[in-house]
This record gives C-alpha cells, sequence and structure tokens, in this order.
C-alpha cells in the first residue's frame, strides 16, 4: 500500500488528526485507542482484516496507559493509523512486528509533542495575562481557540508525517518468514504489557482475583478454539 | 443559566482544549462557564466580572466530570457565595473528581470497552463490534456528562454531600472489578488470535519475550514501561531476523 491515492492520503490524515486531538483536546470519545484508530484506517483503505490486526496488537500495549492528567503518555493515534498503511498490502503475519515498532517509536514522538503543546498553551496564558485578570471573555474564548487549532496542528503535522515515513518504508519492507518472529515476539511484549498494567491495577485486592479468574476462562477459550 | 446548559455541555467536551502547566484545564473551564453566566451579567455586572476572572483559575479533574465542579461554582456564583469560599470549593474538588474519573473511565470503563471490543473482533464480529462498543461508551460519556452539570448546578456549594450520595463512589469501585475480569479475558484471545496461523517456533518466541517482559517489569518496575520494553523487544527480534540465514 505505498501508492496512496491523494484523497486516501487526505483521509488518513485527517482520521489520523482527529485520533490525535481525541487524546486530549477533543471529543475525547475513544478515537484515540489503537483498536479504533487501525478500524478507522483500514476503512479508508479498504482493508480491514489488516486494521483490525495491527489494532488489536497495539492495544495490548496501550492497555498499560492511563491518560491522566498532567502525566506523560504516549499518543498512538497517529502512529496507529498510518502502521496500518505500512502493515497493509501484505502478508500480515511477516508485517505487523515491524507495524508495531513503526507504530510504537511514533506514539513516543507524539507523546512529545503533547508536552510541547502544553508549554506553548503555556506561553500564550502567560501573553494574555491582563486579559483573563480582568475576566474578560474574548480573551478566554481566544485562548481555548488556539488550543485547539494549536493542537489540530500538532495532530495533523504528526499525522501526515507518519504518513509520508510509512510510505517510503513499504516499498523497503523486509519479508520471508522468518520475520513472522518479529510479529511473534511483538505479541509477546504486548501481552506482557497488558498483563504487567493489569496486575499493577489490580493492586492485591478484589480486582487481582476477578483478573485471575477472566485470564483463567480466556485461556481455556483460546485452548479450545 | 438555564439557557446556557447545552452550550456548555458542548464546550465542556473540550474542556483540555488549552491544557497547559500553569491553569491546566482552567481556560477550558472559564470558556464552559461563560454561557451560564450570561444570566449574570445583566443582573449583576460587577459579580459577573468576579466570576469570570475565577471561573478560568487553575482547576484540574477528570475532563468528562468536570461538569460538576463547573455547576457547583456557577451556581454557588449565582447564590452570592463569598468569592474566597468559591475559590476554596474550587480547589477542594480538584483532587475527588480526579480520582473519581479515573478510577471510574480510564481504570474501569475504557478497558472494559476496549476489551470487550478486542473479544468482539477475536469472535469475528468485525467492524460492528467497534461501532457497539462506540455507541454504548460515548452513549455513557454524554449521560454522565449531563448527569454532572445538573447535578452540580442543582447542589451548588453542597455539590460534596451530592457526590458523595450518588451512584458514582461505587461504580468507580465497582467498575474496576469487571475491568479485570474482562481484561483477563481479552489478552489470551488476542494473543492466540494473532499467533493462531504460526507454527511453535512463533509460539515459543511469544513465550519468551512474555516471559522477559514479566521480569523485567517485576525487576525494574514503573522505569521500563510498556511502550519502551516494546520497542527494545520487537527492534531485538527484527536485527536477530535480519541476522538469520
Amino acid at each position: 500500500m505505498s501508492g496512496l491515492s491523494g484523497m486516501t492520503f487526505a483521509l488518513l490524515s485527517a482520521w489520523g488528526a482527529l485520533t490525535g486531538m481525541d487524546l486530549v483536546t477533543f471529543p475525547q470519545a475513544l478515537l484515540s485507542r489503537p483498536l479504533i484508530a487501525c478500524a478507522g484506517a483500514g476503512v479508508i483503505l479498504g482493508d480491514v482484516a489488516t486494521g483490525l490486526r495491527v489494532g488489536v496488537l497495539l492495544e495490548l500495549f496501550a492497555l498499560d496507559v492511563l491518560p491522566v492528567g498532567a502525566s506523560r503518555y504516549p499518543d498512538y493515534g497517529p502512529g496507529a493509523v498510518a502502521a496500518v498503511v505500512l502493515a497493509s498490502g501484505g502478508p500480515w503475519v511477516e508485517h505487523l512486528g515491524i507495524a508495531a515498532l513503526f507504530a510504537l517509536g511514533l506514539a513516543v514522538v507524539g507523546g512529545w509533542s503533547l508536552l510541547w503543546i502544553r508549554q506553548v498553551n503555556g506561553r500564550m496564558i502567560q501573553q494574555a495575562a491582563a486579559g483573563l485578570a480582568a475576566g474578560d471573555p474574548g480573551t478566554i474564548a481566544g485562548l481555548q481557540r488556539r488550543g485547539l487549532a494549536g493542537d489540530l496542528i500538532r495532530s495533523l503535522g504528526l499525522s501526515a508525517a507518519a504518513l509520508l515515513l510509512a510510505q517510503a518504508l513499504h516499498p523497503v519492507l523486509p519479508g520471508g518468514p522468518r520475520f513472522a518472529l518479529v510479529t511473534a515476539a511483538a505479541v509477546g511484549a504486548g501481552v506482557a504489557a497488558a498483563a504487567g498494567g493489569a496486575i499493577r491495577a489490580a493492586g492485591r485486592g478484589a480486582r487481582l482475583r476477578w483478573l485471575v479468574v477472566g485470564t483463567g476462562i480466556g485461556l481455556i477459550a483460546a485452548v479450545l478454539t | 443559566m438555564t439557557s446556557g446548559f447545552l452550550r456548555a455541555l458542548w464546550r465542556l467536551c473540550s474542556v483540555q482544549g488549552a491544557w497547559n502547566y500553569e491553569r491546566m484545564t482552567g481556560v477550558g473551564m472559564g470558556h464552559a462557564a461563560e454561557p451560564l453566566l450570561e444570566d449574570l451579567k445583566s443582573a449583576d455586572p460587577a459579580r459577573h466580572a468576579e466570576a469570570s476572572v475565577r471561573s478560568a483559575e487553575y482547576f484540574n479533574s477528570h475532563p468528562y466530570l468536570a461538569g460538576l465542579a463547573l455547576g457547583a461554582l456557577v451556581r454557588a456564583e449565582y447564590d452570592l457565595v463569598p468569592g474566597p469560599q468559591i475559590s476554596r470549593l474550587r480547589a477542594a474538588l480538584t483532587s475527588p473528581l480526579g480520582a473519581l474519573g479515573d478510577r471510574f473511565f480510564w481504570a474501569g470503563v475504557v478497558p472494559t470497552a476496549i476489551g470487550l471490543a478486542i473479544m468482539g473482533v477475536v469472535a469475528g464480529y468485525g467492524l460492528w463490534t467497534i461501532a457497539v462498543v462506540l455507541l454504548l461508551y460515548n452513549g455513557l460519556r454524554i449521560a454522565t456528562g449531563v448527569w454532572a452539570l445538573r447535578t452540580g448546578l442543582a447542589s451548588g456549594a453542597r455539590v460534596g454531600t451530592a457526590i458523595g450520595e450518588s451512584w458514582l463512589p461505587g461504580a468507580a469501585s465497582q467498575a474496576g472489578l469487571v475491568a479485570g475480569l474482562i481484561v483477563g479475558l481479552a489478552v489470551p484471545l488476542a494473543a492466540d488470535w494473532l499467533l493462531d496461523p504460526q507454527g511453535l517456533a512463533a509460539v515459543g518466541v511469544a513465550v519468551v519475550t512474555l516471559l522477559a517482559g514479566l521480569g523485567a517489569a517485576w525487576r525494574l518496575g514503573p522505569r521500563i514501561t510498556a511502550v519502551k520494553f516494546g520497542l527494545i523487544a520487537i527492534g531485538l527480534a527484527l536485527i536477530l531476523a535480519w541476522g538469520l540465514p
């Protein structure tokens, strides 16, 4: 899927931007989750199956993350959308692990860009100190608009850059059965991430017991199916 | 005050729009408060000006529950509660609303929704699962937002009591248990689905990586994040795969 048409590139960029904004600013409607972001990218690309595979794998890593207030967290959305482009159009078993590596790297870059936009917002607020001290509704509305616009630019820029990178890398992706082992390692790392996060969140109380029961049933179901 | 309810509700959807380290969600709260404070402008212009200044001061909470604080603070302005008392109420609501929302939504409802979505995808329901989960999650989120703003506006300075007597604290505790069960179910099914067409060698590589990850988490604690471990493990696997004949 290296040769995206202009319309597909625009649609994927817009979708990636929306998933990026969704994480913190607007609308916080679960669109930034990798599974949702990748499913949307799969629909746009006409390759839903690859979108869902990439999305489920990345969710294993994202389940560990709580986007709590001022803490640092990765921004999965734009990178996840581009990872579907990278994995699409080839044997997913060989490309899924590489796509996950690509998406995780971009999630880190996305996290850094969130820190940057917060600092930009802080500088705008310092510049608007007089209006805020006077309680001017126009100043408050202007700051809000510029904050949203800044995040839109951040998310759109990240999405477009990630898509260009995915397009450039797609033709040179390594192939062959041995790269299925990279996918296997990615699945193992994802399960470790999800399990580590779930155990940490469960603590030692009732939630841990429910987690153990769920895992037991899940393992039995996985073996039987 | 009621005329601005819907506009305030809409603006609360982007309450973190200008998030920053100085005022956190303060600017978003001020923006959302403006439609609710409009009636005060004609009734008491001096009080409106004071209220506008206070509305954009430092604030932070879970974004979906910010309506509880917004409603309570606006109601307190209309009730002519002294300014310093309103500022104290604002500060006092920060931690409880953050903790409750994080427990209920981020650590409960979100992992449950995603776990259910994963199970639906693995079971072959694909995009239907995604659509249903998105509808249910956002239905709950919107209903919570409406309830929060209404409860805040109705309670004013007594919002703490209203929250304590509401469904929220109990639901926050239960949501974590459900999330534990659903995530526990979903993760093995997801791994099986992703490894299914591959052979025993792939399963072996996945198990070794899993054990290495759990070992790293046990030894290094929060210093090794999911993303860091993923980058290291997949990167190493890629280098090794390249070197294989």
